[in-house]
């Protein structure tokens, strides 16, 4: 699973996403009614595709994205990850399909580059071996000279560099992205899109990134799904061919109006 | 008595170079001198049957039964880790199995509402061998202890943690052994102190019944003797014990979880 992917397999359709028909209701332990948090949700996502789920706050998009990871079953419905469903193959996608959440998530005992080789680790990989991928990750996101810090010695960009690096360690075919640049300051976050789509895309990977930053799904996704609430499908858009009739700003109103009106809307 | 040997922070200096004196801070040795000045001058006044001088109590010390120190040393080591054992296992099934839980966590609290005096008596009905007695009464009481404070351990990793380290889909082992035994291991620390203290003061008691060696039958020796110096004599090495035993902990803490100064 380490050996490094050629930029061919982007078209290999091993990766493919398709979601039909998911249905997610949560039951809440104190007896209130159970909350619908994605409704009859249908649509894929090609092998090598940058995808961007745009939606309100609370509409079901980390959900989906726990759902996808295999880490939540759904009520009804299903995903399939080429011919296989994440949840069910769950050892299946092992070293496959990795995450970089919304904080960092660092083990704050173990050092930067020890944090980078938790996968590696948990795949078996030798430690001559692992040693190598984290710190060639981690040089490569700047942070050669922090091989050996806590993640209590970094700051908030840098520990999120280092669960980059976590991520990209393991050379994932699929990588979800949950809101993972939203809490840090915009310079910072901008260097960071920046870093991630240079190496997404250099590798071939497949991304699924949530987040409820417009600019961030235009400016990264060549598709954005924009979600309703509870979480169903209002919008499909094919971003290049979006931005070839319109500009960014009238993109992003589009978007904006399809969120606030909670209603499909064609582009 | 966890500040009481704690290593130096910074800014506060050391009586002597820190490998030698155990972390031991100029304010605690100069309060330890007052007291044991306190303690002399007292001995002037009072009867040496009530508080005798440290001569009298040095002398004693001189005279003890060394072994019986090693005595009680290794029955507090061996029951703590026989408790330490069984109460990591009981906390790992109680942890995979909510049913489990729900079953034995009761019992674990009706055993620790029990008075150590009354396992004691228990022990002393039930079993013919000492040293199966004590270990019966350290074990009964510290295990308890062991298996609440590592589940509460396991209960209390953030579940932050335990989503990203399940999205590299790990097998059960290597989900306790990266993530569920390194986040506990301060939990874990903190209830040997504990139990570390409990035990070196529940096998004095122990050895008060049946025993034929042990500190706890040095005193009562000493209680039959009349000899009130050689009373003082074992606590003072009890205490040290329990100071030694708590300031190696705390140097296993300094070790092992040294991360924490970063967070």
């Amino acid at each position: 699973m380490i050996a490094s992917r050629q930029e061919g397999d982007r078209s290999s359709g091993q990766f493919n996403i398709r979601v039909n028909q998911l249905r997610k209701v949560l039951r809440t332990s104190h007896g209130t009614e159970p909350l619908v948090a994605i409704d009859r949700l249908t649509f894929s996502v090609m092998a090598g595709e940058i995808a961007c789920i745009v939606g309100r706050t609370g509409c079901g998009k980390s959900t989906f994205l726990n759902i996808l990871a295999g880490l939540d079953h759904p009520t009804e419905g299903e995903i399939t990850i080429g011919e296989n469903t994440p949840y069910n193959a769950f050892d299946l996608f092992k070293g496959a399909v990795a995450v970089i959440f919304q904080q960092d998530r660092l083990l704050p005992w173990r050092t930067a580059r020890e944090n980078v080789e938790l996968g590696l680790e948990i795949l078996g990989i030798s430690p001559g071996q692992r040693r190598e991928t984290a710190e060639e990750w981690l040089t490569r996101l700047e942070l050669s000279g922090f091989l050996n810090a806590y993640p209590g010695e970094l700051s908030g960009g840098m520990r999120q560099r280092v669960a980059m690096a976590r991520a990209f360690a393991l050379d994932p075919q699929l990588l979800l992205v949950d809101e993972a640049f939203g809490h840090l300051d915009e310079v910072t976050a901008r260097q960071l899109r920046v870093d991630f789509l240079k190496h997404a895309s250099r590798r071939g990977t497949t991304v699924v990134m949530v987040t409820h930053q417009l600019e961030e799904a235009i400016e990264t996704a060549e598709k954005i799904f924009v979600f309703g609430k509870p979480a169903r499908l209002l919008a499909e858009i094919d971003t290049p061919a979006a931005l070839s009739r319109m500009s960014k700003e009238e993109l992003r109103t589009f978007i904006q109006e399809t969120i606030d009106s909670n209603q499909p809307r064609q582009l | 008595m966890g500040s009481f040997l704690a290593p130096p922070t910074m800014g506060e200096s050391p009586v002597w170079p820190r490998g030698l004196s155990l972390g031991l801070r100029r304010e605690t040795f100069f309060s330890l001198l007052l007291f044991a000045c306190a303690w002399q001058i007292a001995s002037y006044f009072a009867p040496p049957y009530v508080i005798p001088g440290w001569q009298a109590i040095g002398k004693s010390l001189l005279h003890l039964h060394m072994e019986w120190i090693a005595v009680t040393a290794v029955r507090v080591l061996f029951s703590l880790l026989l408790s330490f054992g069984l109460g990591a296992l009981l906390a790992m099934l109680m942890y995979s199995s909510r049913a489990f839980e729900r079953y034995l966590l009761p019992l674990l609290k009706m055993l620790m509402a029990v008075p150590v005096l009354c396992w004691i008596l228990f022990a002393v009905l039930w079993f013919r061998g000492v040293e199966f007695r004590i270990a019966f009464v350290l074990v009964i009481i510290c295990g308890p202890i062991f298996v609440i404070d590592l589940l509460d351990g396991m209960k209390g990793v953030l579940r932050e943690w335990r989503e990203m380290l399940r999205s590299l889909r790990p097998s059960k082992f290597q989900f306790f052994q990266k993530l569920i035994l390194p986040a506990i291991l301060p939990a874990v620390l903190t209830s040997w102190k504990v139990n570390l203290s409990l035990a070196v003061r529940v096998v004095t008691i122990a050895e008060l019944v049946g025993a034929t060696s042990g500190i706890g039958y040095g005193l009562v020796v000493a209680q039959g003797l009349f000899s009130i110096a050689d009373i003082f004599a074992w606590t003072l090495v009890l205490v040290v014990i329990l100071l030694v035993a708590q300031q190696i902990i705390t140097l296993l803490e300094d070790r092992l979880l040294h991360w924490r100064e970063s967070a």
